[in-house]
C-alpha cells in the first residue's frame, strides 16, 4: 500500500508508542522522552498568558503562527486536483488556495492569534488569544472518531493521523471549539470511492509530539518573543495558572472546559467577555465557516454520561440472564404440569424420547 | 384449554413460544435502531441529506444517536443473555447448527427452484440454522467490540491504540456482516416456500400440514413426544366436522322450520 510505504517518522512514532501499550488500561510514564528537557514524563501542560501575549503587533505575522508553519511544512496537504465535490451536496473544502491565510484555523494554519476589543472595568482592552487544539482529556474528536484516527499521547498531545482520517469531520461537530479543519483531494478516500464518500482529511495542531518525543518544546512554545507560552507538568502548570490568575484577580479558562484540557489560559478580563467579543465579531463580519472558535465557559463533555452507559451496558446480561433463568424455571415447570394434563400416567419425567407415552 | 398448547383438534402448531418471540423481536428492534443509529455514527445522514427529510433533523445529531445506540445496546445485551441462558436451562439446542448443514441448505435452495424433492427437516430448515450461526456471531463480534467501544467512551479510560485501531475496524465489519444478515433474512420471505414460517414469529403457531411435510422429522418428534397426536390431524377434515356440528346446533334450534337447510 501506498500508505504504508511513505510513513513518516512521526508516525512510526505514533505506532510504535501504540504498540507498546498494548493491554487493556495503556500505562501512563512508559515513555521518557521528554525528560531530556526537564520535562516530566507524564502528562504536560501549557500555560497561555494573555496578559503578556501582544499578537506580536510588531511583526508581520505573530511568531508562534509562523514558526507552527514552518515546522509543518512538510505534513501540509497537496491535493489532486480537480476536487470532486462532496456528492450530492453542492461544495468541497479546499483551503489550498489560501495558504497564507493566517487569521484562523485552516488546513494550512494550525494555530492563530485571534483579536479582539473587550470592555472591561469601564475601559476597552485589546485582547490577544492564541487559538490552537486544547488537547483535552477525554478529546470527544478521539473518542467518536469511527476509524480510530485519532490518537491521544502519554503527554496528553492530541494528533490525527493523516493516513487513517477519511476527512467526514465529524471530530470538527463534536469539538466544543470545531478545531480539526478539513482539506479535500487527500488521504485514504481517494483510493475507495472519492466520488461518494469521503472528504479528505482533518489538520490540527498535535502539540508538536515529534518534537516532544526529542525532548524539545513544542515550535510555539520556544518562539514565543513574551514568554507568554509555556509547558510543563500538567498539575505545576495548573498551580502555576490558579496562582498567577490570583494575583492579578483574573481568570482561568481550559480547566474545567470539556471536562479538562492541557491547555490553561489567564486572562485579567473574563473569558464570557472575551467569548462575547469573538461572537460579536464574527457576526458582524458574517464570518459563519469553521475556523474562528469562541471560549463558551464550563463547556461540557457530552461523553460525560459514559460511565453510566458502562454501568448499564455490564448490567444487561445479568437481568436478561435472570429473567431467562425464571422463564426458563416456569416453563420447564409449566411443561411438566401440561404433560400431566395431556396424559395422567405422566409422572413429569424429564424424558424427551417419549417413550412412556406410547 | 391452557394457553400454548397444541390441542390435537387445531391445525395449528405452536412453533414460536413467548419466550423465542420476546426474544426475536427485542433482538429486531434492537438491531434495527442500533444499524440506524450506527451509521448516524459516519458521518453520513448530512452528507447525504437524509437530516433534510423532515423529522430527520435528529439523525444528524451524534450525541442524540450515540445515546439511541447504546439504548439498543442495552436491548440487545438483555435478549442476547435471555436467549442463551432461555435456551441453556432449556435444553433447546433445535437452532444450533450441526454437521452438513451447508450442504443441506443447498439441496434445499436447490430443490425450491427445481421443484425437486427436499430433505426431510427437523424443526428448523438446515439453511435457518446457519442463518442462525451467522447472525449470531455477527452480534457477538458486535458485542464485544461495542462493549470495548462504550469503556473507551467512559471518561479517564485510556485503551492503547493499536486495540482500538483494530476494535474500531472489527465493530464497522460487523455492521456490514449484521446488514447482510438482516438483508438474507428478510430475503428468505421473498420466497413462497417460506412463508408459512412468517406467522411462527407473531401468533406463536403455523400451519399443521405444512410442518407435516415440510418439517417432517420435528412433527415426527412431537408426535413421539406426545406434544400432539394423530387425532383429527386433517385440516380439511377438522373443517367439515366443524360446519356439521354447526349445521346440528341450526337444525335443533329450527325445529318445525322447513325451509332450513
Amino acid at each position: 500500500m501506498k500508505m504504508s510505504e511513505d510513513i513518516s517518522r512521526r508516525t512510526f512514532f505514533k505506532r510504535t508508542t501504540a504498540a507498546g501499550l498494548l493491554g487493556a488500561l495503556a500505562a501512563t510514564g512508559l515513555n521518557k522522552p521528554v525528560q531530556a528537557a526537564g520535562l516530566s514524563n507524564g502528562k504536560l501542560g501549557t500555560l497561555i498568558d494573555l496578559t503578556k501575549c501582544d499578537g506580536c503587533k510588531n511583526y508581520k505575522t505573530p511568531l508562534c503562527v509562523e514558526a507552527c508553519g514552518k515546522h509543518n511544512q512538510e505534513r501540509f496537504p497537496e491535493p489532486q486536483k480537480p476536487l470532486k465535490k462532496y456528492w450530492p451536496q453542492d461544495k468541497v473544502e479546499d483551503w489550498s488556495n489560501k495558504r497564507d491565510l493566517k487569521t484562523r484555523l485552516t488546513p494550512y494554519n494550525w494555530t492563530f492569534v485571534d483579536h479582539v476589543k473587550v470592555k472591561h472595568n469601564g475601559a476597552e482592552q485589546d485582547v490577544y488569544v492564541p487559538r490552537r487544539c486544547m488537547h483535552c482529556d477525554n478529546p470527544t474528536c478521539a473518542k467518536l472518531c469511527p476509524f480510530s484516527a485519532i490518537t491521544k499521547d502519554p503527554s496528553g498531545a492530541v494528533s490525527i493521523d493523516d493516513g487513517v482520517c477519511f476527512g467526514g469531520a465529524k471530530c470538527r461537530d463534536v469539538c466544543p471549539w470545531g478545531i480539526p479543519q478539513r482539506q479535500a483531494g487527500v488521504g485514504i478516500y481517494l483510493d475507495i470511492a472519492p466520488d461518494l464518500a469521503g472528504g479528505g482529511v482533518m489538520y490540527k495542531c498535535d502539540m508538536c509530539v515529534d518534537l516532544l518525543a526529542e525532548g524539545k518544546k513544542p515550535a510555539c512554545v520556544s518562539t514565543c518573543p513574551k514568554g507568554a507560552i509555556s509547558i510543563g507538568p500538567r498539575e505545576d502548570v495548573r498551580t502555576l495558572a490558579y496562582k498567577k490568575a490570583e494575583e492579578i484577580k483574573g481568570y482561568v479558562y481550559g480547566d474545567k472546559e470539556n471536562g479538562g484540557t492541557s491547555t490553561f489560559y489567564i486572562s485579567a478580563v473574563p473569558f464570557e467577555a472575551i467569548d462575547a467579543a469573538i461572537k460579536a465579531d464574527k457576526a458582524s463580519k458574517k464570518d459563519t465557516a469553521p475556523g474562528r472558535p469562541g471560549m463558551p465557559i464550563n463547556v461540557e463533555n457530552y461523553l460525560s454520561t459514559g460511565k453510566g452507559m458502562l454501568l448499564s451496558a455490564v448490567m444487561a446480561p445479568f437481568a436478561g440472564a435472570a429473567v431467562a433463568g425464571i422463564t426458563a424455571y416456569r416453563t420447564i415447570k409449566g411443561d411438566k404440569a401440561k404433560r400431566i394434563q395431556n396424559n395422567p400416567n405422566d409422572q413429569g419425567g424429564e424424558s424427551n424420547d417419549g417413550k412412556e407415552h406410547e | 384449554m391452557a394457553k400454548n398448547t397444541n390441542n390435537p383438534k387445531q391445525s395449528k402448531i405452536l412453533r414460536q413460544n413467548l419466550a423465542n418471540r420476546f426474544v426475536h423481536w427485542t433482538t429486531a428492534l434492537s438491531v434495527f435502531l442500533l444499524i440506524i443509529t450506527g451509521l448516524g455514527q459516519l458521518p453520513l445522514y448530512t452528507r447525504y441529506n437524509v437530516t433534510k427529510l423532515p423529522g430527520a433533523e435528529w439523525l444528524g445529531d451524534y450525541f442524540i444517536t450515540i445515546n439511541l445506540h447504546y439504548m439498543g445496546a442495552l436491548g440487545l445485551l438483555f435478549a442476547a443473555s435471555f436467549h442463551s441462558v432461555y435456551a441453556l436451562a432449556r435444553r433447546e439446542f433445535d437452532i444450533f447448527p450441526r454437521k452438513g448443514d451447508m450442504k443441506e441448505s443447498y439441496q434445499i435452495i436447490k430443490a425450491m427452484f427445481t421443484k425437486g424433492k427436499e430433505p426431510a427437516s427437523d424443526k428448523y430448515l438446515a439453511e435457518q440454522r446457519v442463518a442462525y450461526l451467522f447472525i449470531g456471531l455477527s452480534l457477538l463480534l458486535l458485542i464485544v467490540t461495542g462493549l470495548i467501544k462504550t469503556l473507551k467512551n467512559v471518561p479517564g479510560v485510556e485503551l492503547s491504540h493499536s486495540l482500538l485501531y483494530w476494535n474500531t475496524a472489527l465493530h464497522n465489519i460487523g455492521t456490514g456482516l449484521i446488514i447482510f444478515g438482516v438483508v438474507g433474512h428478510l430475503a428468505a420471505f421473498l420466497l413462497k416456500e417460506n412463508r408459512p414460517l412468517l406467522p411462527g414469529m407473531f401468533t406463536g403457531s403455523i400451519n399443521r400440514e405444512y410442518v407435516k411435510h415440510r418439517h417432517s422429522l420435528w412433527y415426527a418428534k412431537l408426535l413421539r413426544n406426545g406434544e400432539i397426536n394423530e387425532v383429527n390431524l386433517d385440516v380439511s377434515q377438522t373443517k367439515s366436522s366443524e360446519v356439521d356440528f354447526i349445521r346440528e346446533k341450526e337444525k335443533q334450534s329450527d325445529i318445525g322450520n322447513s325451509s332450513s337447510v
